[in-house]
This record gives structure tokens, C-alpha cells and sequence, in this order.
């Protein structure tokens, strides 16, 4: 290992005593700690002791208090483990502590055909859903889980799609067909059995009704559906069920070269565009070792922002309009026309630019672009006023949004809960003050908090948000660095053009970094960014190749959907469908 | 022009996968209407004629979405777009008052024999638009928890390229569809003419728009605005 890379090791040291010294008690039951990319210690420990091991890090004085994210990997094709204690497949828990800003990665090793380990559930309430992730992707059982069922894929599925061994192509398999006996059997399989999730159907001698919502529904944002447990208008419980936008984008990137991922990162969040290639892109840098210029990093900053404006903005029209309203939407997105004229202007594409690329940026900006930034910059202002006094001022809307579907930060936190959500409730985590990435700590913005984390705070939260974004824009367009727009560095994907036309040898390296992609050496880097929805990030493993082992897309409106039943129940149908408005979430950032 | 033919009623011998009902190329349909009788050809030209303008002219989409597609159709229903320019602006929610559905978005395994239903829960005559490379054939997803096109079990009529495609390319697909709707021959009763519904072949746009698209020889380079 070269001296450069032990350097980008050492910030995790302070951490990693601090981790040791939180467990010190479960010393003899940790049995490796990892060095990685990731700026965070990660500890292996043994399978026996994890539910004492995360009760006493949630504890004071550790106060992990949220489990950030849990997965799982495929140990069986690792050629470069290094000293990892042996295991067949891993499942990692990352634990964060929102009052130090601190994280601290736990893995647990199972070997055997049959993999499996304590459930979580009883210390973290969200460990569920991931629990029930890992079992149907990769056939970990969590003993003792509640209800351990397939989460993402049909219930009629075979197999556990994230093992190694299973096929990715969908032209591996049969070509799909669709009869009409599958269909009745399919959609037999969907219907839904109170029983099977503990629920009465009646209750002093009247029944209650079981409405299902979705999984088309047009407030339901897309393919989700919901099961409620309705007596009268009140929700006595429900159940969100998921999976009907699973797109597999995890294991596309056991397929895809480093460089050619970055257009399914697009589609995460796909109201999110290139803001979701960031936490892709300096993850992979991460790897590589490869530091951008600034100008790259601002430009990066500023599209970023621009999406975070352009993806409010479709969450204010269908809030709002989720409430009742029906022009809003209409003034919306007459405001989105105007910031895709801008993105199209700049990465020539609307929705998925994919425009950054590992080590700098597709294009450099062109001729022109301070004039088309400074319009919009120019016009959204009096528009967000005007959103503020016909809606957010409007006596009807603070009616049917003040105190409804409320929460604490301490029940945020618990369920996984980041991003405007999280900030709604007061509390005031936002990663580009926190954790500063791409030169954020550059800029000067302000961190909007509301109150009462209830629907009206959500809301009303994210205009100030956009409000902060052109800030941000405006210092962008300002002080732009004068620079490349890409890394000099050899791992820069594509290369720089200029220096390909020297001579043979120039010519080849060229055509095989283009054709094969990068090869990045063995290691692990995580990157998580403030992203439109929450937090998101991207934990890559790297085995030496020019794919990834693993890529792990922890994304921001999962927990978001889980947390649903503990706070719907009791509430009122209307109430949930507010509140389905106010999460803002796409399902493809839930199901990836 | 050719029509293509879908018998209502279906056959016994068909099999029971999707998309149901026979299709067959068909001759010149209107021609043959002619010859058979100058008179009532003509008049059912113009009775059909009459009927297709006006299903042609309000089309009432089914608010469908599956993924990103939908966020684009979704422009393309608000005002800087304004469908209702064609008639299409009344968003019905229910499959039951909707004339079409948009498959917008990746078609998930898990999710056809829902689309299926909510397909066979409207009422003809109904029409299917893909939009979007995953509708059209699973696009960049070739992926173990996606159908490879929509078709594999819907009949679709029109297909618009591209991930997404912009909203103008949803409204000329919606033109698109206007006008062989306006081509098509569906009995006028129960009661009149044989029961199948004939569609137009209208051809695809990339071999009629090839000639005029390669006569451009200079692109605008990414530099400028
Ligand atoms: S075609 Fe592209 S934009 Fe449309 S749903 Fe598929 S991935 Fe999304």
C-alpha cells in the first residue's frame, strides 16, 4: 500500500479509538477492524452478541440513535479480502449518531448454506423493512423478525436475487409471458390477509374495512400501495407494501464499468437528475484516489442545486395539490420549464443528464451560461413569495396542514428519517454544514428548520430551502473558479481528448480506458450526500476490476415509507393522504 | 392502406396469454366496402368518419404512472405544454371513464398482472400508448424484475421513443394516435357490419421522416448555448 493511500486511511483512527473504546465491554467479541475508504471505523464482530452490541452503541453514552442503513454482501466471489475474518456473506449495520456527527459501520460474517443472524427489530424499529430486504435479496434470515416476507420482489418469486449465483439478465430467463390463469394467481398472491399480519377483522361485533390503496393510485406518487385497516374514517392500521418499482439498480452495478453506472445512479431519485450522480461520482474518486479541480466542484455544486429546485418544485405542485389545490401544480411546473431550460441549456438533457463524470464533468460550461443561470435566478423569487401568500398563508391549507402527521425528532431518528422530514422537526442536520463535500463549506447558505415536523413544516420548509438553493447558485455563478473541467489524473473517465493523439502508445491507453472503463484497486468508500429527499449514499466495494462487487444504494425515502403505519395509526384517511404528499418521495428512490 | 384486424368475440382456439383476441392483416377494408355496395359504403365512410373525429377529439387519458416517464407525461399535461390543445386534458382516474393509458415508465414483473387488470377494467374502445425505451422493450433495464417491453402483454398502438421522452414527443404521439384512430373501422352497432375492429398500419415515423432526417449534415456542437 502506498503511503498516499495509508494517508487517506488515518482520518478514521480518531474514530476507530473512540469506537473501541465505546465497546469496550464486547472487546473479546470484535474480531477485526477494517481499514477503508470510507472515512468512518468499521468494526467486524461476532454474530452471537449484535443485539447487545447495537443496544449498548444506541445507548448513552454511544447514542447511536439512528440505524442509518443495513445490508448485506456476497462474500463468495471476493478475491481480495485481506485479512477479513472469513465469511460468505456480510451484513453490515451503519449506525449514526446525529448529536456527535458520527458514524460507525458494525459487520457481522455468516458462513453455511443457510445464513442467518439475530433480528434487530426489537432495538432499532426500522431494522424491519431492511431485515425483510435481506431476506429476499439475498436469503439472510433475521431470527426472530415479526414477519419475515419478500419486500421488494412478488411473493410468488424464486430465489434471492443479489446472490452471486443468480442470473441478472432478464433475457437469462424465459422471455415473460403473462396468462390468464398467472395473472388471477398473481394477483391472488398480492390480496391481502389481515390474519397474516396480526390484524382483527372486526371489533365488538362490527367489522372493520380493509381499503387498498395502490399500487396505482394518483396520490400515491407512483407504483406503491398501502392497505388500510379503516373503522369508519380512522386508520386503525396499516401496511405500505413495496416492490412494484424494484429496477434491480444494485446489481446492475455488478454488470456495468464504473463509468458506465453513472446513468442508472439518474434514475435513483428521478426527480433528483445529476444530484444523484454526486454521491456516485465522489464515492468512485474515493476509490480512485483522484482529486477534482474546484471550478468542477463548484459546477457540480450548482447543478446539483439547480435539481434540488426543479425536484421542490414538483413536490410543491403535488402537495398542494394532494391538499386540494388544483392550480398550483399548473404554476409549478411552468417554473420546472424554466429550470430545465437552464439544465438542457448546460448538460443538454432534461431529466437523467448523467453529465458527471468520474474525476470532472461530461462537457465544460458553455458560452453563455451566467446569462441563462442569472434569468432564472432572476425569476423564481417573486414566484416563491406568490407560492407563500396563495398557499402556504392560505387559511385552508394551514388548516388542513398544521399538527397533521406530526413527529419528534427522537421518533425521526428512530425510523431512519433524513433530509427536509428530519429538519421539519427542528432538528438541525443537513450533511452540506455537517459534512461538507464538493467545496460546500465554501458557500454561504443558512439550514431552514421548522417546528412541529407536521405536514404544513414540510412544506413550508423546502420553499425556504429553494430560497437558500439560488443562494447558493447565485454565489456559484459570482466567483465560478477558472479551471478544467476535469482531473488530471489517470483514472479520469474518459480521458482528456488533447492527450490521446500523441503517439500509438497514447492511443491505446486511451481506447482501453474508453472501451474497458477504469480499473480501480481493491477497497471500500462510502459517500453520503445531502441529497432532494434525504440522505443518500453510495457504499462501494471494489474488487480490483472494472465493475463494482458491490454497490449499496442507501436511499432516503425507504425509511420514509416505513415510518407510515406508526404515524398514520389512529390518524384519518385525508391525513394520510396529506402526508403521502408532504414525504415527498419516488418510488424509484424507495425500491432503487 | 393495410388494416389489421382484431376479432371482438374471441376465438375458441385462441390461447389464453395475453394480449387476448386474434390479430390478422386485413385487405384494403374501406375498398372492399365499396365494391360491395357504392351507396352504404359511402354512407358508413362518412358515419365512421363522423364517429372516429369525434373519439379522435377527446381522448381522455387514464392517469397511469409507473416510473420516470410519467414525470415527463406529467409535463405535458400542464400549461406550458397544455394538452388540452388535443382534446386531452379531462385526467380520469378510474380505468373505467379513460379512452387510453400510457405505460409511462419501466413495466416491473411485479407489476403487469396489476397493469393487466386495470387494462381489462376499461371499456372499449381503448387504446394503449408506450412511452418511453423501458415500455417500448425494458430499455437500459435488462434486469431480472423487468418485463422486456409492455407488449409482451398488452397491445400497444403507439410507441415514443426515448428515456424519457420530452413531453412534445408525448404530444405527437398523441397526434400519432389521433390519427389512426382517425383510419380505424370499428362496428357502428352490435348489430351493423361484422364485429371486428380494424385498425390502420400507419407505418413507422422512422422510415417516413429517414429521407428528410439524413439530409442533415451539421450538428451544433455542445459549446454554445
Ligand atoms: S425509459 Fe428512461 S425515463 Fe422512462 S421510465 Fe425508463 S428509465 Fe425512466
Amino acid at each position: 500500500m502506498s503511503t498516499d493511500a495509508l494517508d487517506r486511511h488515518a482520518p478514521a483512527q480518531s474514530g476507530i479509538d473512540r469506537a473501541l473504546g465505546l465497546l469496550d465491554g464486547f472487546r473479546e467479541h470484535i474480531e477485526h477492524v477494517q481499514p477503508t475508504l470510507t472515512g468512518l471505523p468499521v468494526l467486524w464482530v461476532r454474530r452471537e452478541r449484535i443485539v447487545e452490541i447495537l443496544r449498548h452503541l444506541k445507548a448513552p453514552p454511544a447514542s447511536f440513535s439512528m440505524l442509518y442503513d443495513l445490508s448485506a454482501v456476497d462474500e463468495r466471489l471476493r478475491a481480495h479480502r485481506d485479512g477479513l475474518p472469513a465469511a460468505d456473506f456480510t451484513v453490515f449495520y451503519h449506525l449514526l449518531s446525529v448529536d456527535r456527527n458520527e458514524d460507525l459501520i458494525i459487520k457481522v460474517a455468516l458462513t453455511g448454506g443457510d445464513p442467518n443472524l439475530p433480528s434487530v427489530t426489537r432495538v432499532f424499529a426500522n431494522a424491519n423493512w431492511y431485515e425483510r430486504e435481506i431476506w429476499d435479496l439475498f436469503g439472510i434470515t433475521a431470527t426472530g423478525h415479526p414477519h419475515l416476507q419478500r419486500l421488494l420482489m412478488p411473493p410468488t418469486w424464486h430465489g434471492h436475487p443479489l446472490r452471486k449465483d443468480y442470473p441478472a439478465r432478464a433475457t437469462e430467463f424465459d422471455p415473460y409471458t403473462l396468462t390468464v390463469e398467472g395473472q388471477q394467481t398473481e394477483q391472488e398472491a398480492l390480496k391481502f390477509e389481515p390474519e397474516a399480519w396480526g390484524m382483527q377483522r372486526e371489533r365488538d361485533g362490527s367489522e372493520f374495512m380493509f381499503l387498498n390503496l395502490g399500487p396505482n393510485h394518483p396520490s400515491a406518487h407512483g407504483a406503491f400501495r398501502i392497505v388500510l385497516q379503516l373503522d369508519g374514517e380512522e386508520i386503525i392500521d396499516c401496511v405500505p407494501d413495496i416492490g412494484y418499482h424494484h429496477r434491480g439498480a444494485e446489481k446492475m452495478a455488478e454488470r456495468q464499468t464504473w463509468h458506465s453506472f453513472i446513468p442508472y445512479t439518474d434514475r435513483i431519485d428521478y426527480t433528483g437528475g445529476v444530484m444523484n450522480n454526486l454521491p456516485y461520482v465522489l464515492a468512485v474518486e474515493k476509490l480512485a484516489g483522484i482529486e477534482v479541480p474546484d471550478r468542477v466542484k463548484t459546477v457540480r455544486v450548482m447543478m446539483a442545486e439547480m435539481f434540488r429546485i426543479s425536484s421542490h418544485l414538483l413536490f410543491l405542485g403535488t402537495y398542494l395539490q394532494d391538499l386540494g389545490a388544483m392550480s398550483p401544480v399548473f404554476y409549478s411546473f411552468t417554473d420546472r420549464q424554466r429550470a430545465y431550460k437552464v439544465i438542457e441549456g448546460i448538460t443538454g438533457f432534461r431529466m437523467h443528464p448523467a453529465w458527471y463524470r468520474i474525476g470532472g464533468l461530461a462537457q465544460d460550461l458553455p458560452v453563455g451560461w451566467q446569462q441563462l443561470v442569472q434569468e432564472f435566478l432572476d425569476w423564481m423569487p417573486p414566484r416563491l413569495r406568490e407560492y407563500e401568500l396563495a398557499m402556504m398563508r392560505n387559511a385552508l391549507v394551514r388548516e388542513r396542514t398544521r399538527h397533521v402527521a406530526a413527529f419528534t425528532t427522537t421518533e425521526a431518528l428512530e425510523w431512519g428519517v433524513t433530509g427536509p422530514n428530519l429538519r421539519a422537526t427542528g432538528c438541525n442536520f443537513d450533511l452540506r454544514k455537517q459534512r461538507p463535500y464538493s467545496g460546500y463549506e465554501n458557500f454561504d447558505f443558512e439550514v431552514p428548520l421548522g417546528q412541529h415536523g407536521d405536514v404544513f413544516d414540510r412544506g413550508q420548509l423546502r420553499i425556504e430551502e429553494m430560497r437558500q438553493s439560488l443562494r447558493i447558485i447565485q454565489q456559484c455563478v459570482d466567483h465560478m473558479p477558472a479551471g478544467d473541467y476535469k482531473a488530471d489524473h489517470p483514472l479520469t473517465t474518459p480521458p482528456p481528448r488533447e492527450r490521446m493523439l500523441q503517439h500509438i502508445e497514447t492511443l491505446i491507453t486511451h481506447f482501453l480506458q474508453v472501451s474497458w472503463g477504469p480499473v480501480l484497486k481493491p477497497g471500500e468508500s462510502l459517500q453520503m450526500v445531502e441529497a432532494t429527499k434525504g440522505i443518500n449514499s453510495y457504499y462501494l466495494t471494489s474488487d480490483g476490476n472494472n465493475m463494482s462487487y458491490r454497490t449499496r444504494i442507501r436511499t432516503p425515502s425507504f425509511p420514509h415509507l416505513q415510518q407510515i403505519p406508526s404515524l398514520m395509526r389512529g390518524g384519518f384517511v385525508p391525513d394520510m393522504i396529506a402526508h403521502l404528499g408532504s414525504i415527498d418521495f419516488v418510488m424509484a428512490d424507495v425500491d432503487r | 392502406m393495410p388494416y389489421r384486424l382484431t376479432r371482438a368475440e374471441e376465438e375458441q382456439e385462441s390461447s389464453d396469454r395475453y394480449p387476448m383476441g386474434r390479430r390478422q392483416s386485413s385487405e384494403e377494408y374501406v375498398k372492399s366496402q365499396l365494391e360491395r355496395n357504392v351507396f352504404t359504403g359511402k354512407l358508413s365512410d362518412v358515419l365512421n368518419s363522423a364517429v372516429n373525429w369525434g373519439r379522435k377529439n377527446s381522448l381522455w387519458p387514464y392517469n397511469f404512472g409507473l416510473s420516470c416517464c410519467y414525470v415527463e407525461m406529467t409535463t405535458a399535461f400542464t400549461s406550458p405544454h397544455d394538452i388540452a390543445r388535443f382534446g386531452s386534458e379531462v385526467i380520469r382516474a378510474s380505468p373505467r371513464q379513460a379512452d387510453f393509458m400510457v405505460i409511462a415508465g419501466t413495466c416491473f414483473i411485479k407489476m403487469a398482472p396489476v397493469i393487466q387488470q386495470l387494462y381489462d377494467q376499461m371499456l372499449e374502445p381503448k387504446w394503449v400508448i408506450s412511452m418511453g425505451s423501458c415500455a417500448n422493450s425494458g430499455g437500459m433495464y435488462d434486469i431480472y424484475s423487468v418485463v422486456q417491453g409492455v407488449d409482451k402483454f398488452l397491445p400497444v398502438d403507439v410507441y415514443v421513443a426515448g428515456c424519457p421522452p420530452r413531453p412534445e414527443a408525448f404530444l405527437q404521439a398523441l397526434q400519432l394516435l389521433q390519427d389512426s384512430i382517425q383510419e380505424e373501422r370499428r362496428p357502428l352497432s352490435w348489430v351493423v357490419g361484422d364485429q371486428g375492429v380494424y385498425k390502420a398500419e400507419m407505418g413507422s415515423q422512422r422510415e417516413q421522416k429517414r429521407s428528410q432526417r439524413i439530409e442533415a449534415t451539421e450538428l451544433r456542437t455542445p459549446d454554445k448555448l
